[in-house]
C-alpha cells in the first residue's frame, strides 16, 4: 500500500525532484557520490594520514569493471583498452591488447636469449607494462598546429598543450601506428613492435612526433597569431 | 569500513614453499636451493617416481627432434617452449601412474588400455607426450598419432578407396603419418629381424615380398602415396605380429581416440557425403591395434572433448566422447583422469615461469592467477601471458 504511494508520488512530482537532486550528466549517479578507491596502497595511504575518517561515510559511487585491487592492474593501460575500443567491444580490445603484451614479451625473450653479454641482457626491459609507459612517455608532444584563421588566411599555428591531451595523442598516434600494417600481420603484434620501437626511442611514432615538432618549430612566425 | 569498492582481497603472504628434491641445476638467476622447488635433472623418464612430482624436467632437443618433430606436443605449448628456450614437461600424477604401470606390466598377456581424460586444458596431450618420451627412451616401438582431429576434422585431402569398397583414403595424412612413424622409429626399424611375413600385392607390378624390412614396407608408402592407406593397415598387422613374436616391445599412442567414433566428420566421398570414421581406411589399423588380441606392447589413448564438433562438447568423460561402440572397442581399459594443479603444482609452475622471466612478480600473483584460472593448466597459461 505505502510502496504504491511512494512510486505515485515520485511519478507526478519527477519534475520537482529533479530540480532537487542534483543531476550529473546521464550517469547513475548524482554528482556528489565520490569516485571510488580501490587501489590497495592508496587505502592504507588513506588510513595513515586518517583522511579514510571523513571518506567513508560519502557516498561512493560502485567501482568500474576494469577497477580491481589487483596489482597487475594498470590505469594507464586500462586507458589503451579504451582507447583501441570500437564500437563498446571491450571484450575484443582486451584481448588485443592482452595479446599484444604477450607478443611483447615473446619479442623481449627472444632478445634476451639471443643476447650473450651478461649486461646487456639486464638492459632488456621484459616488463610490458612498463614498455607501454615508456612508449607513451617517449611519444607524447609538447606542442601541436592548429588553423586560425586571419585576414582570410587558415594559418597552422603551434600552440603548447596539455599534459593529458599529449598522452591522448601519443596513444592514438601508437594505436594507429598498430592499424597500419599488411593484412597478413595481427594487430596486436604490430602494436607490439610499435611499443617497443617507440620504448627505445625509435621508429614510426617517434619520427611523426619529431616532425610534429619540426613543423611547429618552422611556423614558429605564426605564434603571436594564438592571441593576436 | 572503507569504501564499497573493494572488489577482490588477496590475501598478500606468499604460500611456504619446502625443498623437496635434492637435485639441483641452475641454468639461470634463481639461487640453487629455490630451483629445486620446481626442476629436476632427471631427463630419463625412467628414474621418475613419486618424488619428482610437481617438478619440471628438460627434453633434449634431439629427443624431441625426434619423437614430436610431426607433432604431439600442442601448439600453444609448443610457442611456449620457443619462447622459453627449453622444452620443460612437468612431471604429473596421471603420466607418472602410467609409467609405474608400464614398468611393471606383464608382456605376456594381452595389452593393456589406458584412456586419459579430463576437461579441456587439463594436460592430457602434455600427459601422453611425457609418456612417449618415456617409451622413447625404454626402447618401445613408439605408434603415435599426434592429433586425430587432424585426419578426422581437417584432413588434406580425401578420395574414394580403390581397394576397398565404400571405403576413404587420407592419401596425404596417411603419408604424413608414416613419414612420422619412420622417424620416430629409425632406430629400431634397422632391426634385423624385422621382416614382414606375406606378400603384399599392390598392383600388377608392384609387390612388397614377405621377408622383406619393414622399412620397406614403410618406404613404399611414403613413396607411392595412393597405397599409404593401405600401407598402414597392412603395417599394423605386421607391428603386431612382430610384437607376438617378441622382436618389438610397443607402445600404441593414440591422441583425440574418439574421433574414431564421432559419426559427424568432415571427410567426404566423391559424392559428398560425411563418411563415418569406421569407413576411414586408416581406422581399421589403429582399431586393430587398440583391440587386446595381441600381447607384448601397450595403448595409452587421450579422449578428448575438442576432437569433435563443439555442438557435442558437452562432457569430458570416456562413456559419452566414446559412445557405446568405443567404449566396448576398448572395455576392459584402465581410466586416467587428468585434474588441474594442485597447489604445489601451481606454485611450481609459476616458479618456472618466474625463472624463465615469463611473469613480473608482484605479492599476491599466487593466490590471484590460481583464484582467475581456478589452477587449470591452459588457463593459467593464458591468464599469465600479459601479466
Amino acid at each position: 500500500m505505502f510502496g504504491i504511494t511512494k512510486i505515485q508520488f515520485f511519478n507526478s512530482n519527477l519534475k520537482v525532484l529533479s530540480t532537487i537532486i542534483q543531476q550529473n550528466g546521464m550517469s547513475q549517479y548524482p554528482n556528489y557520490y565520490i569516485k571510488p578507491i580501490y587501489k590497495k596502497d592508496s587505502q592504507e595511504e588513506l588510513i595513515k594520514s586518517g583522511e579514510i575518517k571523513k571518506l567513508s561515510h560519502l557516498p561512493t559511487r560502485a567501482a568500474l569493471a576494469d577497477q580491481t585491487s589487483s596489482f597487475s592492474n594498470d590505469p594507464l593501460a586500462n586507458l589503451l583498452i579504451n582507447y583501441c575500443m570500437r564500437e563498446g567491444n571491450k571484450i575484443l580490445a582486451r584481448n588485443l591488447v592482452e595479446q599484444c603484451f604477450e607478443n611483447i614479451k615473446r619479442l623481449q625473450l627472444e632478445k634476451y636469449h639471443k643476447t650473450t653479454n651478461e649486461e646487456d641482457k639486464h638492459q632488456i626491459d621484459l616488463d610490458p607494462k612498463s614498455i607501454l609507459h615508456k612508449a607513451i612517455e617517449n611519444c607524447k608532444p609538447i606542442l601541436q598546429l592548429t588553423p586560425i584563421k586571419r585576414g582570410g588566411v587558415r594559418y597552422q599555428v603551434p600552440v603548447p598543450i596539455t599534459d593529458k591531451k599529449a598522452q591522448f595523442i601519443s596513444m592514438k598516434w601508437l594505436i594507429a601506428a598498430g592499424q597500419e600494417k599488411e593484412s597478413t600481420v595481427r594487430f596486436n603484434l604490430q602494436l607490439a613492435r610499435e611499443l617497443i620501437d617507440a620504448a627505445n626511442n625509435t621508429g614510426r611514432v617517434i619520427k611523426k612526433k619529431q616532425d610534429l615538432h619540426r613543423q611547429c618549430e618552422a611556423n614558429r612566425a605564426y605564434a603571436h597569431y594564438r592571441w593576436s | 569500513m572503507y569504501s564499497s569498492s573493494i572488489r577482490f582481497i588477496f590475501k598478500n603472504i606468499l604460500p611456504l614453499k619446502t625443498p623437496v628434491q635434492c637435485f639441483s641445476s641452475a641454468p639461470l638467476l634463481l639461487s640453487p636451493e629455490k630451483l629445486q622447488r620446481f626442476r629436476t635433472t632427471e631427463s630419463q623418464c625412467l628414474k621418475h617416481k613419486d618424488e619428482h612430482l610437481g617438478l619440471f624436467y628438460t627434453i633434449s632437443e634431439e629427443d624431441r627432434k625426434r619423437i614430436f618433430i610431426y607433432g604431439g606436443i600442442p601448439k600453444s605449448f609448443d610457442v611456449q617452449t620457443k619462447t622459453f628456450n627449453e622444452t620443460c614437461l612437468m612431471i604429473r600424477q596421471p603420466s607418472l601412474d602410467i609409467i609405474n604401470c608400464l614398468r611393471n606390466l606383464d608382456y605376456s598377456k594381452p595389452v593393456v588400455r589406458f584412456v586419459l581424460y579430463g576437461k579441456k586444458g587439463s594436460g592430457k596431450s602434455l600427459s601422453l607426450a611425457h609418456i612417449l618420451h618415456y617409451g622413447y627412451q625404454s626402447g618401445f616401438l613408439i605408434v603415435h598419432i599426434p592429433w586425430l582431429g587432424n585426419w578426422m576434422r581437417r584432413c588434406k585431402e580425401y578420395s574414394n578407396s580403390e581397394t576397398k569398397e565404400g571405403y576413404v583414403d587420407l592419401n596425404l595424412d596417411a603419408a604424413a603419418w608414416l613419414l612420422n612413424f619412420k622417424t620416430q622409429n629409425s632406430h629400431l626399424l634397422s632391426n634385423p629381424e624385422a621382416k614382414t611375413s606375406i606378400d603384399y600385392v599392390w598392383s600388377k607390378r608392384e609387390i612388397t615380398p614377405a621377408g622383406s624390412d619393414i622399412l620397406n614396407l614403410v618406404d613404399h608408402g611414403i613413396n607411392r602415396i595412393k597405397y599409404a592407406s593401405d600401407t598402414i593397415i597392412a603395417l599394423c598387422e605386421e607391428i603386431k605380429k612382430l610384437s607376438n613374436k617378441g622382436i618389438f616391445r610397443t607402445l600404441v599412442a593414440v591422441d583425440g581416440y574418439n574421433a574414431f567414433f564421432y559419426p559427424n566428420t568432415r571427410v567426404y566421398t566423391e559424392k559428398k557425403e560425411v563418411v563415418h570414421p569406421q569407413n576411414v581406411t586408416v581406422t581399421q589399423g589403429f582399431m586393430s591395434l587398440t583391440n587386446f588380441d595381441w600381447k607384448n606392447g601397450a595403448a595409452v589413448v587421450t579422449v578428448d572433448e575438442i576432437a569433435i564438433a563443439e555442438e557435442d562438447q558437452i562432457s569430458h568423460l570416456p562413456r559419452y566422447l566414446l559412445g557405446k561402440e568405443g567404449f566396448e572397442h576398448l572395455d576392459p581399459f584402465v581410466p586416467v583422469h587428468v585434474q588441474n594443479y594442485t597447489e604445489k603444482e601451481l606454485t611450481s609452475c609459476l616458479d618456472y615461469y618466474r625463472e624463465r622471466k615469463w611473469v613480473n612478480d608482484y605479492p599476491g600473483l599466487d593466490e590471484e592467477v590460481k583464484f582467475v584460472s581456478d589452477s587449470n593448466p591452459y588457463k593459467l597459461m593464458k591468464v599469465c601471458a600479459p601479466l
